[in-house]
């Protein structure tokens, strides 16, 4: 939309400027230096969820990454979404700088989608309402956020006519993930924050909504934190994988993966794909094994 | 072959929690009302002096019911039953006008909760036989002390469980609320509010039938001139004695209240269509008297035109 008027010649693009280096140096999209969070410091019931956490997700030009956090249970992984997106009581953090886009988070905002492992539609709120919340919240006028949300709901793979005014308790779980995905899209957030959303879900349908998450993701290029427990989930779906070690949380090794060339199920039968899962669920059980 | 029918019977009866057919569960309940009947009859059957129950203490059927067209006649009963009616509506509609803004801001800050709890805690304590005098005096004689009575008798109530209602909100739903960027009044207003609305609703249906329990309570003073009520004509037919009469305003006490609890149910399933399924007639009423006050909100206050976030691509430099 606000594209500068670029002239192509042959197999070049003149840029409307010379482009300054605060256009290129952009600040990381997140960056946790030595976070640690404890709960009820000083009491007997003193509990350090992380300990010392420091990475850093880099603005990938033309491409939001997708970042998976893998972990044995109760090590932190939900502590290190929650001070992203701001929500209490995670955050504010007890030491270190919790950044994103290269500003300290000071609270919850719509740049940061959630989407959460339990089910969070408005029960009072039709599928349509629900798409539309974050719109609502924005005064966007009736008609224009409605016209928005039918598009979402039909880009989620549900069906415009019969399931728009459905209420939730209608709707199965799967489809209630996709409503909670679409009123998360639907704000382009430049960060989108998944707390195992698709945790509940049956082996089948999982798929299904993994294949479909890669399809939107790559549509709306934002960086997506997924904390899954699946290992198979998270090598097909990140660019990156953290695991993390037993609580209190740290960050123990960052792995690179490729990006996925087919469709889950597939995907998930090739060797380099078990090689990689492997890998890591050797990890996991030795992790787990000392805990 | 008997034996196993009537096995299969009690078996299909007795099945635990079964529901049980509308049709079923009507006769049932008629089932019960003709049982007390006739106990009723049984008991005071008879000569007056060979009754099990003496007709001092509880009237045969026949002799209670003949007193009806006098009660209806002279005794206004439904003026009564109006009068009545109307005070304890306006004082609970107060209750609620004043107990419902108070309670959901408790619930939704801990803080004016823990500043307002002893009140609540008095309020839901008070003796209420000691506080009708305090009325009268306060508010003098006639319509005043019996409203503010019923107002006084259930605000406290409605703080408190409306305050429940929102606390009891599970909290993901305001961390859903903010990763979509709405506000803390937008928070309020559009989540916590209407999620806890059906339990509040449910709540004050129970809380008018107690209401409606307290109105006698008021209306056994009658000072001025004002129409006396159900409660003051209890205590005229207790001091003459008229026994047939006071048991026919026990039995149509449950009759108006059944009536009551009825519309309010009704108008809980229109309002809540997400709880009770139907089509929720006055949930769309509500939405389309409010689709015109959005509009003008958003020609007074947000004249600025609305942008979404530019996708993360549009940002960057190419």
């Amino acid at each position: 939309m606000s594209q500068p008027p670029a002239q192509v010649v042959g197999m070049g693009t003149v840029l409307d400027h010379v482009r300054t280096p605060q256009e290129v140096l952009r600040p990381h999209v997140v960056e946790f230096r030595n976070v640690t969070k404890t709960y009820n410091a000083g009491k007997t019931d003193e509990f350090t969820a992380i300990r010392d956490v420091t990475f850093v997700v880099e603005d990938v030009v033309e491409k939001g990454e997708f970042i998976c956090v893998l972990g044995p249970s109760g090590c932190g992984k939900s502590t290190i979404l929650r001070s992203i997106a701001g929500l209490e009581p995670q955050h504010p953090a007890t030491s270190g700088d919790v950044l994103v886009l290269g500003q300290p988070v000071v609270g919850p905002g719509s740049d940061r989608g959630m989407v959460f492992q339990d089910y969070t539609s408005f029960d009072h709120r039709t599928v349509l309402e629900n798409v539309t919340f974050g719109l609502e919240c924005l005064h966007m006028p009736r008609k224009q956020r409605d016209e928005l949300g039918r598009e979402w709901i039909h880009k989620m793979g549900l069906n415009v006519a019969t399931d728009a005014h459905k209420y939730p308790h209608e709707l199965s779980g799967g489809m209630r993930q996709r409503v909670a995905i679409a009123r998360t899209l639907i704000l382009k957030p430049r960060i989108i924050l998944m707390d195992e959303p698709f945790g509940a879900l049956d082996p089948l349908t999982r798929l299904n909504m993994q294949d479909l998450l890669v399809k939107l993701w790559k549509e709306v290029q934002a960086t997506v934190f997924f904390i899954t427990h699946s290992i198979e989930e998270a090598v097909f779906l990140g660019d990156r994988v953290y695991l993390m070690s037993n609580s209190p949380g740290t960050i123990l090794e960052e792995l690179k993966i490729e990006p996925a060339t087919s469709s889950a199920n597939e995907m998930q039968r090739q060797p380099k794909f078990l090689e990689a899962v492997y890998y890591i669920r050797d990890k996991i059980t030795k992790l787990e094994s000392n805990q | 072959m008997n034996f196993s029918f009537l096995d299969r019977l009690l078996r299909n009866w007795l099945t635990l929690r079964k529901p049980v057919s509308r049709l079923q569960a009507i006769g049932l309940g008629v089932a019960c009302i003709l049982l007390c009947l006739t106990g009723w009859w049984l008991i005071t059957q008879g000569a007056a002096e060979s009754r099990l129950v003496g007709p001092l203490t509880l009237p045969s059927p026949a002799e209670t019911f003949s007193k009806f067209s006098e009660l209806w006649n002279d005794f206004a009963l439904t003026r009564n039953v109006l009068v009545t009616l109307r005070r304890v509506s306006i004082g609970f509609a107060l209750a609620l006008m004043v107990g419902i803004p108070i309670g959901v801001t408790a619930g939704c800050f801990p803080r004016v909760h823990a500043f307002l709890s002893p009140l609540i805690m008095i309020g839901r304590n008070v003796p209420l036989a000691a506080v009708l005098p305090l009325m009268i005096f306060i508010f003098g004689a006639g319509e005043k002390n019996k409203v503010m009575f019923i107002f006084v008798a259930s605000v406290a109530f409605v703080i408190s469980d409306a305050a429940r209602a929102i606390m009891d909100v599970s909290a993901r739903y305001i961390d859903t609320a903010y990763t979509l960027g709405a506000s803390r009044w937008q928070t309020i207003s559009k989540v916590l509010v209407p999620l806890a609305a059906p339990t509040i609703f449910s709540a004050c249906r129970q809380m008018f039938g107690l209401a409606f329990g307290y109105i006698m309570l008021a209306e056994s003073i009658k000072i001025a001139d004002e129409v006396g009520g159900l409660g003051y004509q209890i205590q005229i037919f207790q001091r003459r004695g008229f026994r047939e009469h006071i048991y026919l305003i026990i039995l149509v006490i449950p009759m108006v209240a059944l009536v009551i609890d009825q519309v309010l149910a009704w108008i809980q399933r229109q309002l809540f269509p997400h709880l009770y399924g139907g089509d929720g007639m006055l949930r769309s009423l509500v939405r389309i008297t409010l689709i015109p006050w959005e509009s003008m909100k958003s020609l007074f206050f947000y004249r600025t035109p609305v942008s979404l976030p530019s996708v993360a691509t549009e940002e960057r430099p190419k």
